[in-house]
């Protein structure tokens, strides 16, 4: 039930939640969504939920601490102090926190990984620093502060959103209008995670069927450029399902990708990519430790620590670490030597980015060294000998299969279809094929799942 | 109406998903009867999406008609009880009848000049199935040594290697007890039924090959509503079929074979050489129910095929996308019709019957469907088609499987397809079993 795009979700808890919520008063619909949320990861996390609530009460009353020591208008040196040592320890308890149970993840079980917990974990460092930092402005209440860490929509995959983008306390604003926006922005959602990288998903799986050693080499760069668009549309259509729902609730709509793949650098696509994420990083790490102004060397390394812990954040195998480092440095000779380069001359960027990034991705997808090694044989060949049985026409057959999908997506990829969807989204045309993408979504999750024999085709 | 202009796509999918529920709630003990959804999952329009992918469409309430693939199977087991008494294992058909029919009303009439030793064994299998497949095999075991008593003692050592012969028989490790019993207790029936097939073989039988067997029980409700495919055969036809002597060919032998296969075959196709020789009617997901209607980009359909190209061997592995689908009755009713369509179209060729390929050990242990107890049951079923003259039952587990019968891990990422690599071991498997007159 904790995929928005499972039928569960769809058609039992969302329906539910929502008519509950707005036959409930106004000013009781923050409790509402705090207990359709705690329900909702309870049915996720039935054990770790334990562990969610302990570190809301944590957070909450350290968050109270620093309040308390806020009085007077202008603080004290002691008080600043206390209340820095107070962010710290709340800091350093959520870090430890993560780190245990990674540890727990990597070296026993994954099972051992609380849903969501690198994200709520981060949204509470966020807490803790915007406090010390005063950019919460009115002393939050203890159902804000745990509704901010555990809110459905995005306890599971965030977006990691600013206590003060919740509007927290203030009147929420509801019109049908806003409902109707919400609502397309989760129909398209749904569609890009269904009808797109659900559908893409499987060309990356028929590749690792086959065998990494046994692909042509242009069907690896298929398959690199395959799983780039799946990633895209699988993480993109989740947050926009997040934030259409948010928006549906009467939140602002929280922004997460912004056309990445339209980017000139790595620098920029980052600045794009999942941008709750690039921002936290760049606010509670790359910043504190010195920015960019400031001496080349130490420059470096604030960038280098900054993606060796984005790269362990992601996931628990060495191949994250590799990748964080990968996109590290390559965000270090961008700022060094090339970045205003590749800026000057028209489509250098645009080539740069779109032949290195799916390669990153393929560092991103393959957990297995050995297999990784294997993968950036097949597609530089020159370098990596021969595969084994290698179907050299294996490339016609999935770009027949798969074109349909490539298209859509790189169509997606374009800025200008969206800002052309923003402008026509009333249009009837429009509003139909919104309808029909919804219940095309519909039929391929009814024909996946719930239905015991015929989840899958061999 | 203000409803309507503000929020379109809201009101829109409303009124659609209050229509698509009562398209549902109209056709639910009809023609979305077979569409199983769960409640507290999924919505009850999802019977018509399911529906839509079984080619079963909402205008289909009115007009009454309906394709459905899966067939109403066991449910009405104890009703079937009584014809079901005397209906043979068809072991002494293999002497008397020689008609190359051997359908179960053929069964029916050899089980009486069978005489009682067969009728016992039957009608003690009746009796299990009523105690709710708790142990239906009972009634079966014991009947064994009555059977056997009436062949000669050679028979059952050579049920002993005939099984060796076969790693199948021994593996079902995850077939539920009762159905080893069943396995084991079809083992040594059939046993005797390949030494007098093999000893005792007139002239005539020679000619026409072995008869059909008959299932030894039928599915029970349990079975079929578990989606478990009932080892209602035991492994007598996988023994006897094993008693021919295949010999080792060169590839040239495919110059004149086509390849009928799911995805498994496409991985046979695509990643060794056989294509160059031979011809492919195969697609992902293919099944059974419609292997003769399915065009094939290259060849058309199989009929077509075959009218199109005299073929010396046809090869076909199917039903894996089957398991979970009907009972073992519906599915062998199906290959049945169509291993003996593909005789008639091309009555000179050789019809290679082979046994699904396994699954892995992880994947057929999570599986409530797709693992090897299912996958047995169902090559036991397949392999009593084989007559050792024209059809031939071949099972390439031989070679991919580890010691406990599942298909080797190394071998395979998703636990059900071979790597692309690895497709040779079925081709040379193929190469070391040939039929050379």
């Amino acid at each position: 039930m904790v995929s928005f795009s499972s039928l569960e979700f769809l058609f039992r808890f969302l329906p539910v939640f929502l008519i509950l919520y707005f036959v409930t008063p106004v000013k009781y619909r923050d409790i509402m969504l705090l207990l359709g949320s705690v329900i909702f990861y309870a049915v996720g996390e039935p054990v770790f939920i334990l562990v969610l609530i302990a570190a809301t009460l944590f957070n909450y009353f350290m968050g109270v601490r620093m309040w308390k020591l806020n009085e007077g208008f202008q603080l004290s040196d002691w008080q600043k102090k206390r209340r820095r040592r107070c962010m710290i320890e709340a800091v350093i308890v959520d870090v430890a926190l993560l780190a245990v149970f990674k540890g727990l993840a990597v070296f026993v079980s994954n099972e051992l990984l609380p849903l969501g917990l690198s994200f709520y974990i981060f949204k509470m460092i966020s807490y803790q620093v915007d406090t010390l930092h005063k950019e919460i402005w009115d002393k939050p209440k203890f159902q804000h502060v745990a509704l901010y860490f555990t809110m459905f929509p995005q306890v599971v995959s965030g977006p990691i959103m600013r206590y003060n983008e919740g509007g927290f306390g203030l009147q929420r604003t509801y019109s049908l209008e806003q409902f109707e926006d919400g609502f397309k922005l989760f129909v398209i959602g749904l569609g890009m995670k269904v009808l797109l990288a659900d559908r893409l998903a499987i060309l990356w799986n028929d590749l690792q069927m086959i065998g990494f050693q046994s692909i042509s080499t242009p069907l690896a760069w298929f398959g690199a450029f395959g799983y780039s668009l799946r990633l895209y549309f699988d993480f993109w259509g989740y947050s926009l399902m997040a934030s259409g729902i948010m928006v549906m609730l009467g939140f602002d709509f929280i922004e997460n990708f912004n056309h990445p793949y339209a980017s000139k650098s790595i620098s920029e696509f980052y600045r794009r990519w999942h941008v709750t994420l690039g921002n936290w990083f760049r606010d509670y790490v790359y910043i504190p430790l010195g920015g960019s102004r400031c001496r080349k060397g130490r420059l470096v390394f604030n960038l280098a620590v900054v993606w060796l812990l984005t790269g362990i954040w992601h996931g628990n195998g060495l191949n994250y670490v590799i990748w964080g480092g990968v996109l590290g440095l390559l965000i270090i000779l961008e700022k060094l030597l090339y970045g205003k380069f590749l800026q000057k001359v028209p489509f250098l960027g645009n080539v740069y980015l779109l032949a290195v990034i799916p390669l990153t991705w393929v560092i991103f997808a393959i957990t297995d060294l050995k297999q990784l090694g294997i993968y950036f044989g097949r597609l530089f060949p020159f370098i990596g000998g021969a595969g084994i049985a290698v179907n050299g026409q294996d490339i016609m057959k999935y770009s027949r299969n798969y074109s349909v999908y490539f298209i859509a997506g790189i169509l997606l990829c374009i800025p200008a279809v969206w800002e052309f969807y923003e402008k026509h989204k009333k249009h009837p045309v429009i509003v139909l094929a919104l309808v029909g993408v919804f219940w095309l979504s519909i039929y391929f999750l009814s024909c996946s799942a719930g239905n015991p024999f015929m989840y899958l085709n061999f | 109406m203000k409803f309507l202009k503000k929020c379109p796509v809201f009101a829109l999918l409303l009124s659609t998903g209050v229509l698509f529920t009562i398209i549902a709630l109209g056709g639910k003990k009809t023609i979305y009867a077979q569409q199983e959804y769960d409640p507290l999952g999924a919505p009850l329009l999802s019977v018509m999406f399911t529906g839509v992918k079984d080619d079963i469409y909402p205008w289909q309430i009115f007009t009454g008609e309906s394709t459905p693939v899966m067939a109403s199977g066991a449910g009405n087991s104890e009703k079937d009880l009584n014809e079901n008494e005397g209906e043979s294992s068809g072991e002494e058909a293999v002497n008397e009848n020689v008609s190359d029919e051997g359908d179960m009303a053929d069964g029916n009439e050899s089980g009486e000049t069978g005489g009682d030793g067969n009728g016992t064994a039957a009608s003690g299998n009746g009796e299990g199935q009523e105690d709710a497949g708790e142990n239906p095999e009972t009634g079966d075991t014991e009947s064994v040594p009555e059977t056997d008593s009436e062949n000669s003692p050679e028979g059952n050592s050579e049920a002993g290697s005939g099984a060796e012969g076969n790693p199948g028989g021994e593996s079902g490790e995850d077939q539920s007890g009762e159905d080893r019993e069943g396995a084991g207790a079809g083992a040594q029936n059939a046993g005797s039924i390949g030494a007098d097939a093999l000893h005792k073989a007139s002239d005539s039988l020679k000619d026409a090959g072995f008869e059909r067997l008959a299932p030894l029980r039928e599915s029970t409700h349990e079975e079929y509503i578990n989606h478990i495919s009932a080892d209602i055969y035991g492994d007598a036809g996988v023994i006897r079929a094993a008693t021919y002597a295949f010999e080792t060919v060169d590839e040239s032998y495919f110059d004149d074979a086509l390849f009928i296969g799911d995805s498994r075959f496409v991985g046979l196709k695509e990643y060794t050489d056989l294509a160059d020789h031979a011809d492919f009617c195969c697609e992902t997901s293919l099944t059974i129910y419609k292997a003769l209607e399915e065009r094939f980009s290259g060849v058309g359909t199989v009929p077509e095929a075959l009218e199109n190209k005299d073929y010396g061997k046809i090869y076909m592995m199917l039903g894996i996308n089957e398991l979970g689908r009907g009972t073992t009755e519906d599915f062998m009713g199906k290959y049945t019709e169509v291993v003996d369509t593909l005789r008639e179209l091309e009555p000179d060729a050789k019809i290679f019957i082979m046994g699904i390929m396994r699954v892995s050990g992880k994947k057929s242990g999570s599986d409530a469907i797709f693992n090897n107890g299912n996958i047995n049951a169902r090559n036991n079923a397949i392999a009593t088609l084989a007559d050792n003259k024209h059809i031939f039952y071949i099972d390439v587990n031989e070679v991919v499987c580890d010691e406990e019968g599942n298909l080797e891990e190394e071998y395979t990422f998703d636990q059900i397809h071979l790597l692309g690599a690895q497709n040779v071991l079925v081709k040379e498997f193929l190469l070391g079993h040939g039929v050379v007159e």
